[in-house]
């Protein structure tokens, strides 16, 4: 049995905004219940007060608008693996939804749920990384937007107050000349933690040169990571099979990982290099 | 290297109109719309429900324990600790045990007295109103350790000065083969190749949880309703709880998945001791947390193989050791041991033979059986080193083999003379045929193929004078009813029972009711394990309908004047055969038929007394114990061989393997249903992948760090292809219609198969199960190192 | 904590039940006496009680049974009978699909979504549609032929009903 707790239902985002702001740090908001209900049961979790945001309209949708993509937080992951305009302008999170636990789970599981939870291995971080998102976060006391990398703290940690809700997510529409990709290692080929998860993103100039690369790793760190130190590496460069085993080189040494059950950290760091070197080279073959 | 499939001996087997069809499964259409009744599916009024506290140390003294707060918890209706059982010992050794001495103090006791030897030991029983109540008691029990020096691993084990699980010392079991001369064998070789491999600790992942419902009735009879592979254990549980066997009835359902790991006792006695004190019905349904903490696992193994051969790959002497790690509590280690010592050299004729094996104790969870029972493991080893020998003399695995394969009269590592068919090159040969040709290599992705060949036996060592019965009986209305203690795991264990019945009289299958799986009510069938109901109560309905056939059979001669001989019972009828050319079992058109419904035919016979039921018990061979100090004998009535092969893609960058194609074939003698055979044999396979790849409970200093089944991976959809069944029919073993059996065999060569595949693709041995992508990288990193060193 | 009535639309019946928040819809399903609903691991990872609610396929597991008021829920039992199988249900007992059968609800749920969506899966589809459902007995095999059986039976009995409308209509389309 899962320990007790009151549980609110509120019926529209402002009532659950309202009730946030009365009874918070103790009210936790519930939406697909993947990870928190699993949390709940195995003790990590004694919350007193949950609220119920499964249902709340205001939090669903994805649409297009002022050169943006803009989901809402609880989108499910189901939801962003069928729709059009996530396949045309955000490929990249869709591979990662695809891959992402299993088809039961993604009903349930929402976008909003994945980055609060604030899991070194969320699937959808490292795509949302490089795609340069922004979370949006409501309170009674009005909106704000953070970039996602700063938003992102730590093991279980972000900048999620109490009283406030991930209510969307947004990143600008990427630019033409450019493409991103992700790939996930996990010890089964479905419903598997990953061991390391990569998502790259290059844009290039007419000449092949890169103007921006973004590549972020995920499970190899406390938090989902961007390895800056690679980006910036190949930035201004032609995107060569020297400067790209470069940027991988870079990647693994901006890695912070663990051993655990999983993997060893000498592993993780290994497969970092593999995954964004042949992203890299996937990206720009895409481009060609 | 193409391979071309061996051709079959001519076999001459019946054509049948029942038996050999993929009917649809009497228990298929109940699952399917979720009609069917599982051991926690099942409710009684005023039921109280139960949970058990147990140990988070592998190894400590209890200090002190004081359940006083959990008592008076309000609606808690009971804790018991072993203060209030009697002497409750849950014996774990087989019945009719032999040769091994039972060690004293080392029976698991139902509850810790004084000293935990593992974590999840049951300390403490709870039954209260409301599951969420006897959780809450659960943490208000009150307990203080003090932690012993543990011992958990093996090897460490057996050193001199090593913690001693229980006394005397921490060797639970020893066999032995002598046989021929090693020493001279050796002396002759052209090459000697000695590899260790090891494999670990896994879980059955039943999907049913073990759960169960008891209560006591008016006769003061405790009722237990549970999921188990084993309804004689009334008998142990009587035992335990303190009360005369006949008061102990086991009503056990249909499982969801055994595998073995429901072989020994799980909730019974807690269930029974539960409702014998509060005089209420009791459930207790296990987490899947505390099922992967509670109940058994597969023996780790440390296997090494020495092999003398000559050039042209005869083996000309081999020396294996075996250690076992049996765990905190003996439960099945001796014979699990014993199956693999038998099995350790595989289905070769090897004439110099040397094994000792031993198994011991640690404070790790305890292991049991798991489809396989030792002859899985030992298949891991044997098949590798096989594969290493062909590499080692640069020939083909194949080759190797087959100079090596025994033939039907040929005797094993015991020295059993092995009498039905043994198509080990047919099996082989089918499925690298199958395989076909190697898919290329591409970028960092290379591409390997490997095969297996195995012998496991069917039906349960011979000394242990294996019975089974079963009752068959016509009703009035022709429709037939089996009575057969069988417990069903979910392979079709009663769907077989009802297609042979079905075959002898007469009937359809839709005309077949089978009552099982009920200590007190169904004639007893003994264990569904060792590959055995098949065989002994397959033959038990088979012997039984048949009586009840030559009874009817006997009457409707004198009915319709014609000779038995000349009679048949087909389409629910009892007919006069044509006489050739037309088939026995066929009416030719335009004849008069000379027929009468059997429902007719069994009136007639009950209104003369005539007995239209029978109950028979059939027997294994029963033979004398082996010395273990040199097991030479016979110790199964039978065995089973085939093969598997797999292609494999290892990633050499990221060592993630991908399973392209698997392909499996075995001899089953005869395929009651081939489809329930096929299922079998995709089923076990997808088990041995698993076991191969990925499935490994993580032990650290006793205590488990893959908990749950986010930690503990099993294939899913994605992981294995469909294998391919190749059911081939000797008509050679033993049981019904001259079937062997397929349950455990269809895992037994899936795992080193997929072993030698990778070993083909990356051109070096990993000597330790699961293939993971770490140990997968760390062996590429060898095999380009070797290359460097030239 | 206070237990609140809730009303649970399940297979087609309406239940008014008192229920505590902290209980799940899988709990809150068998106690009303859906055992076809199962429980294998209780935190998603096993697919056992997978259940419809409004259409979607979910782990019944991790969802309270307050957050499915109002939705239609939907379990293997409600979609056939003995004597009346859904055609998936027919198909999976003929091709030997339930071995031990534990799964086999939750199996049937996620093969009734993609048959719903798709009446000519691919065999990745298929594998793709049942990876939250393990199973330990078939290898998935059977399960994969049955679903495709069932596929190719759902794709005849609409096409028969098709035609069976255009013959009412004289053949005009």
């Amino acid at each position: 049995m899962l320990p007790e707790f009151r549980l609110l239902m509120p019926q529209t985002l402002s009532e659950a905004l309202d009730m946030l702001a009365a009874g918070a740090p103790k009210v936790v908001p519930l939406a697909g219940g993947t990870n928190l209900i699993v949390d709940l049961r195995g003790g990590r979790h004694r919350p007193s007060v949950l609220m119920n945001i499964a249902g709340l309209d205001e939090l669903r949708g994805i649409r297009r608008e002022d050169g943006h993509l803009v989901v809402g937080g609880g989108v499910t992951i189901a939801e962003l693996l069928d729709n059009p305009l996530i396949a045309q302008y955000a490929p990249v999170l869709r591979e990662a939804a695809a891959v992402f636990a299993n088809p039961l789970i993604r009903n349930r599981a929402t976008i909003g749920g994945n980055l609060v939870d604030g899991s070194p291995a969320a699937n959808t971080a490292p795509p949302l990384l490089v795609l340069d998102a922004e979370v949006e976060l409501a309170s009674k006391a009005g909106t704000r937007r953070v970039p996602l990398d700063d938003f992102l703290v730590g093991v279980r940690q972000t900048l999620r107050q109490p009283e406030e809700l991930l209510t969307a997510v947004r990143w600008p529409v990427p630019p033409p000349h450019s493409a991103a990709a992700f790939y996930k290692v996990g010890l089964r080929k479905s419903d598997a933690i990953s061991v390391a998860g990569v998502a790259v993103m290059v844009a290039c100039d007419e000449d092949g040169r890169c103007e921006q690369a973004r590549i972020a790793l995920g499970a190899v760190a406390p938090r989902v990571i961007r390895a800056r130190a690679a980006e910036e590496m190949l930035c201004r460069q032609p995107l060569t099979d020297e400067t790209i085993a470069e940027a991988a080189r870079l990647s693994a040494e901006a890695t912070r990982c663990i051993d655990d059950i999983r993997g060893s950290a000498a592993y993780r760091k290994r497969v970092v290099e593999v995954l964004v070197r042949r992203l890299l080279d996937e990206g720009v073959g895409s481009m060609e | 290297m193409k391979y071309k499939a061996k051709p079959l001996p001519p076999v001459e087997l019946p054509e049948l109109r029942i038996v050999g069809k993929p009917l649809r499964r009497v228990d298929a259409l109940g699952k399917t719309v979720g009609a069917t009744v599982y051991a926690g599916d099942f409710s009684m009024p005023n039921m109280l429900y139960a949970k058990v506290f147990r140990s988070s140390e592998p190894s400590a003294r209890i200090k002190w324990l004081d359940v006083s707060r959990a008592r008076e918890l309000p609606g808690v209706a009971c804790v018991l600790t072993a203060e209030d059982l009697p002497d409750a010992r849950l014996v774990t050794d087989m019945p009719g045990q032999t040769g091994q001495k039972r060690r004293a103090g080392s029976d698991a006791p139902v509850l810790a007295a004084d000293r935990v030897r593992f974590a999840g030991e049951p300390i403490a029983l709870v039954a209260a109103e409301r599951l969420d109540i006897a959780e809450r008691a659960l943490e208000l029990i009150e307990i203080e350790y003090e932690p012993l020096p543990g011992v958990f691993d093996p090897l460490e084990a057996l050193k001199p000065g090593a913690p001693v699980v229980y006394e005397p010392d921490n060797i639970v079991a020893r066999w032995k083969i002598r046989k021929g001369d090693v020493e001279a064998g050796f002396a002759v070789a052209d090459t000697i190749v000695e590899n260790t491999f090891r494999v670990p600790f896994v879980d059955h992942v039943y999907l049913e949880p073990e759960a169960g419902v008891a209560w006591v009735d008016e006769r003061n009879v405790i009722n237990i309703r549970v999921c188990t592979q084993v309804v004689e254990h009334f008998r142990s549980i009587a035992r335990a709880v303190g009360v005369p066997h006949n008061k102990i009835h086991i009503q056990g359902t249909m499982l969801g998945g055994g595998f073995g790991g429901k072989e020994d006792i799980t909730v019974e006695i807690f269930l029974a001791l539960l409702t014998k004190h509060t005089r209420r019905p009791v459930r207790l349904a296990y987490t899947r947390e505390e099922s992967i903490q509670a109940h058994s696992k597969r023996h780790p193994f440390i296997i090494t193989h020495r092999t003398g051969v000559k050039k042209n790959g005869r083996i000309t002497a081999a020396e294996i050791r075996m250690v076992s790690n049996s765990g905190a509590y003996p439960y099945l280690s001796p014979y699990v041991l014993l199956y693999a010592t038998g099995a350790s050299c595989g289905p070769y004729r090897v004439d110099n033979l040397h094994v000792d094996s031993v198994s011991v104790a640690t404070n790790n969870p305890f292991t049991s059986a798991f489809r396989g029972f030792g002859a899985a493991q030992a298949a891991v080893a044997y098949e590798q080193q096989m594969d290493e020998i062909a590499k080692a003399l640069n020939l083909d695995p194949l080759e190797v083999r087959r100079v090596n394969y025994m033939k039907t009269g040929s005797r094993n590592a015991t020295g059993q003379e092995i009498k039905s068919a043994i198509w080990l090159e047919e099996t082989a040969t089918r499925v690298l045929e199958a395989l076909g040709e190697k898919t290329p290599d591409h970028g960092a992705i290379k591409v390997g193929q490997g095969f297996a060949s195995y012998m496991q036996s069917y039906g349960r060592i011979t000394w242990f004078h294996d019975t089974s019965r079963a009752w068959v009986g016509v009703e009035l209305d022709g429709s037939v009813v089996i009575r057969c203690g069988v417990p069903d795991l979910g392979a079709g264990q009663v769907n077989s029972l009802c297609q042979i019945g079905a075959e002898v009289l007469g009937v359809g299958l839709e005309d077949m009711t089978i009552y099982s799986t009920d200590s007190a009510l169904t004639p007893l069938a003994g264990t569904t394990t060792a590959t055995r109901q098949l065989y002994m109560s397959g033959n038990a309905v088979f012997q039984a309908a048949s009586r009840v056939r030559e009874v009817l059979l006997d009457r409707a001669s004198k009915y319709f004047e014609e000779a038995p001989e000349d009679l048949d019972m087909a389409d629910g009828k009892v007919f006069v055969k044509l006489p050739p050319p037309a088939p026995p079992t066929r009416r030719g058109e335009g004849e008069p038929e000379k027929s009468l419904p059997l429902s007719e035919l069994a009136a007639m016979c009950a209104a003369e007394g005539l007995p239209l039921s029978n109950l028979y018990l059939f027997r294994a061979p029963f033979t004398a114990a082996l010395d273990p100090e040199n097991l030479q004998g016979d110790v199964f009535p039978d065995f089973t061989f085939g093969a598997h092969a797999v292609e494999v893609a290892v990633d050499t960058e990221t060592g993630e393997i991908t399973l392209l194609k698997s392909v499996a074939c075995h001899d089953v003698g005869r395929a009651i249903n081939p489809a329930a055979v096929e299922g079998q044999i995709q089923g076990g396979s997808a088990q041995g992948l698993g076991y191969a790849l990925m499935e490994e409970v993580q032990v650290k200093d006793g205590v488990i760090q893959t908990p749950s089944l986010s930690e503990y991976l099993i294939p899913t959809s994605r992981d294995v292809p469909i294998t391919k069944a190749i059911i081939l029919e000797s008509g050679t073993g033993v049981g019904p219609f001259g079937a062997k059996g397929i349950g455990e065999p269809a895992l037994t060569p899936a795992a080193p198969a997929v072993a030698n595949a990778v070993a083909n693709a990356i051109g070096v041995r990993i000597h330790d199960l699961p293939l993971t992508p770490e140990r997968v990288l760390a062996a590429v990193d060898r095999a380009g190192g070797d290359k460097e060193t030239g | 904590m206070q237990p609140r009535v809730v009303t649970l639309n399940v297979n087609g019946r309406q239940h008014r039940v008192a229920l505590a928040p902290n209980v799940t819809l899988l709990q809150a399903l068998r106690d009303l006496g859906y055992t076809d609903v199962k429980s294998g691991c209780e935190k998603g990872d096993c697919g056992a009680c997978a259940v419809l609610l409004d259409g979607k396929a979910i782990n019944s597991c991790l969802v309270l049974a307050w957050q499915a008021e109002g939705a239609e829920i939907v379990t293997d039992a409600g979609l056939g009978t003995m004597d009346n199988p859904h055609p998936i249900q027919e198909a999976f007992a003929d091709a030997g699909a339930a071995q031990c059968g534990y799964c086999t609800p939750g199996m049937i749920i996620s093969a009734k979504v993609l048959l719903d969506r798709n009446l000519h899966p691919t065999e990745d589809e298929i594998r793709e549609a049942i990876s939250g459902n393990l199973c330990r007995c078939t290898g998935y095999g059977q399960i994969i032929k049955a679903i495709q059986m069932a596929a190719e039976r759902m794709q005849d009995a609409g096409s028969r009903m098709q035609e069976a409308g255009s013959k009412e209509t004289g053949g005009e389309r």
